[in-house]
């Protein structure tokens, strides 16, 4: 799994430089690639409840909110929606790297990896379909919490954040994204 | 004017009844099955964007009950709780509004206050949608096939995500099919039987991915008729009559041949019973038995025994005296070996003559040419038949003069249209006299060197199958015949060339394939 989601991520680099000297990134909209991210986060999540102890990772992450509520969410503009996706994948990256350090289970350290991973490679998605944020601001550690964000206690509640938004809000962002849209247009 | 404006509502509060009974129908079975199936006390699904959660209490009479729901870390807000009667049982529910997904939500039920029960879930996981609507099945126009078509469920961001089960069954029969289809809406049933109507059900549920939740009910069935089968009967029947028509002919064919297939597809196997009447079922095969008992009347029997082959011509490979070497004379090793059949006769044979003696007798015969020729092929030093009545007399036989070795068996066998006779042969023991026989030997004759004497000159043709002879005088025509046919021992080969016979002194080996002499 690892391998697929480096592989996707090289061949995405590739596709990017080769795009950058010669044509537009080619809209990656196969929504299969998210789902196989969306898998991989539930497995992590599946080996969590195994991990007898809490693993060692027993501290409070900032991680994005979640919720959507659809028909406000439709009416947001895609742009935003994609700023607003890209800042929760990098709050996500933070808060997933701060666990695998302090994580003793190596098992849960390596599929917090591959999830590391995954988000590296659904932020090079968002750019092939030009969705890439044109900024993003990382809040910081010791900043309250923002409208944005919110406060986990635990790691299993940093799993399931990260479940729900990639099955949530990147779902949303990548299937209206208006490039996919032209392609099935 | 008042009276139609009574009117005019009360339609509408009549539609409006109708709309929310159908919509009731699917609430509550949906209910109703959530009841059987689900453990939790607050029990959730999300109908089409909101999610309601219900729970079930006894007729209880003056209790007020809450229900609340919260979710990442906001305050908690207050559901309008609604009742419905169930038998003696009532179902309190409640509809959020503005359902949050992708968020785990606490939901609590109060009554009077105080906390009843609690669940902490993710809407997008409680997913109970109505049955596909639309569910069209239409013939497709190809044998066997229905095509199957439905409308996914009228959800914006979800239609992607959803699996199908398409359910079909023949008219009349229980025996059903499941087909699983992911995404797409429309379904090619193959492999059906042709002119036959099916009924067809659908339902559907979320693909587990990114939404999850229980299968829907069961669609009204929806009937479809195959095409009839492409083939015409009347081909079918046509084509029967000829198959039947060539069955019948080939029968007739194989009928009126039967014997004639049966021949060279089941040959018999030949056996030599018929040419020992009595030996295998009087005597039980003790050929000794057989030969005692069947002395004198083997040799008198006229020889149709070999009607399936051609009689061997004897060759006389060399005449000897008999008043040297008595009645019987054996063969070489080489060809008593050779023809193991008449192993049962060796024992009656005396011991093969010196080679000196042998050696006598062929100088004998070499100073002696006219005798040769007279002998001309039919000349034996050892092997030789001698057919006597046991009269030793009679048994005497010159060498020289044995250009008519046998013709004393046929003056004895009454048979006199034999002038001449040489022969030299085989196994069988003779009938006549002592019945000895002294050896065994087969012969050749090339084709054109089979003599030609006359319609007097008669020939032992002697069938060489190892086991018996044919005695029987043949006429010249008969001896025409046969000397076109080359014609070899059973055992080894002799062949004889000709103009080179064993007087001329080559050496001569059993079962050379050489242009040799005879064996002796």
């Amino acid at each position: 799994m690892q391998t697929f989601s480096g592989l996707v991520s090289v061949l995405i680099v590739f596709v990017w430089l080769g795009g950058n000297q010669v044509s537009p990134l080619r809209p990656i909209c196969d929504l299969r690639v998210l789902e196989h991210f969306v898998r991989e986060a539930r497995d992590s999540e599946v080996i969590m409840r195994g991990c007898r102890g809490g693993c060692g990772a027993m501290k409070s992450y900032f991680v994005p909110l979640t919720s959507v509520d659809f028909a406000f969410w439709e009416h947001i503009d895609v742009h935003e929606q994609a700023v607003e996706v890209q800042t929760g994948l990098s709050l996500l990256v933070q808060a997933l790297s701060t666990a695998m350090k302090a994580m003793s289970n190596s098992r849960l350290a390596n599929a917090l990896d591959n999830n590391i991973s995954n988000i590296h490679s659904l932020s090079q998605i968002l750019h092939s379909l030009d969705l890439q944020a044109r900024s993003t601001v990382l809040p910081d550690d010791s900043a309250p919490t923002s409208s944005q964000t919110q406060e986990v206690s635990s790691l299993p509640e940093l799993l399931q954040v990260q479940s729900s938004f990639l099955r949530g809000k990147v779902r949303l962002l990548l299937s209206a994204a208006p490039a996919c849209q032209r392609q099935n247009s | 004017m008042t009276k139609m404006r009574s009117n005019r509502l009360k339609i509408v509060f009549m539609v409006c009844l109708a709309i929310v009974t159908i919509g009731g129908q699917h609430f509550e079975s949906k209910v109703a099955q959530l009841l059987q199936d689900e453990t939790e006390h607050i029990k959730c699904f999300v109908e089409r964007k909101d999610l309601t959660c219900f729970w079930e209490e006894r007729n209880h009479l003056h209790h007020q009950y809450t229900f609340t729901y919260s979710y990442e870390n906001k305050n908690k807000m207050a559901c309008a709780v609604s009742s419905l009667l169930a038998g003696n049982k009532t179902i309190f529910f409640c509809k959020l509004p503005k359902t949050p997904f992708f968020t785990t939500l606490d939901v609590q039920v109060l009554r009077d206050g105080r906390m009843l029960y609690t669940r902490s879930l993710n809407a997008e996981n409680f997913l109970f949608l109505d049955p596909p609507q639309n569910l069209t099945v239409m013939s497709s126009g190809k044998e066997g096939q229905l095509n199957v078509s439905w409308l996914p469920p009228p959800l914006k961001y979800m239609d992607d995500s959803m699996i199908y089960e398409v359910r079909y069954a023949a008219e009349g029969s229980n025996m059903g099919k499941v087909e699983v289809v992911k995404v797409s809406t429309m379904l090619v049933l193959l492999g059906l039987q042709s002119d036959t109507r099916y009924t067809v059900w659908a339902r559907v549920k979320p693909d587990g991915v990114a939404y999850k939740g229980y299968w829907s009910a069961w669609t009204e069935p929806v009937f479809g008729v195959t095409p009839p089968s492409d083939v015409d009967p009347l081909i079918v029947l046509l084509v029967l009559f000829i198959g039947l028509i060539l069955c019948l002919l080939s029968l007739t064919v194989i009928l009126s041949h039967h014997k004639f297939l049966l021949k060279k597809l089941w040959p018999d196997i030949p056996t030599p019973e018929h040419k020992f009447p009595g030996l295998f079922t009087v005597y039980k095969g003790d050929f000794k038995e057989w030969m005692s008992q069947n002395n004198g009347s083997m040799w008198g029997r006229s020889a149709h025994v070999y009607t399936e082959e051609l009689p061997s011509p004897l060759e006389v490979l060399s005449e000897v005296s008999l008043t040297s070497h008595g009645m019987s004379q054996r063969e070489e090793e080489e060809e008593k070996e050779s023809e193991r059949s008449d192993s049962g006769l060796t024992d009656r044979w005396r011991d093969p003559p010196h080679a000196h003696w042998l050696m006598e007798q062929l100088r004998a015969l070499q100073e002696n040419p006219e005798s040769r020729c007279q002998s001309s092929l039919l000349q034996s030093h050892d092997t030789y038949v001698t057919l006597n009545q046991g009269d030793n007399e009679q048994q005497v036989y010159d060498v020289f003069e044995e250009t008519l070795p046998l013709q004393t068996l046929f003056t004895t066998a009454g048979t006199s249209s034999l002038s001449t006779s040489h022969s030299d042969l085989g196994s069988l023991q003779q009938s006549l006299g002592s019945g000895r026989l002294s050896s065994r030997s087969s012969f050749e004759y090339p084709n054109h060197t089979w003599p030609h004497k006359g319609p007097g000159y008669a020939y032992m043709a002697v069938a060489d199958s190892g086991v018996s002879m044919d005695y029987s005088p043949m006429s010249s025509s008969r001896i025409a015949e046969l000397g076109r046919h080359r014609m070899y021992t059973n055992d080894y080969k002799n062949e004889i060339c000709p103009h080179k016979w064993p007087l001329s002194g080559q050496h001569i080996k059993s079962g050379s394939e050489s242009c040799t002499g005879p064996v002796w």
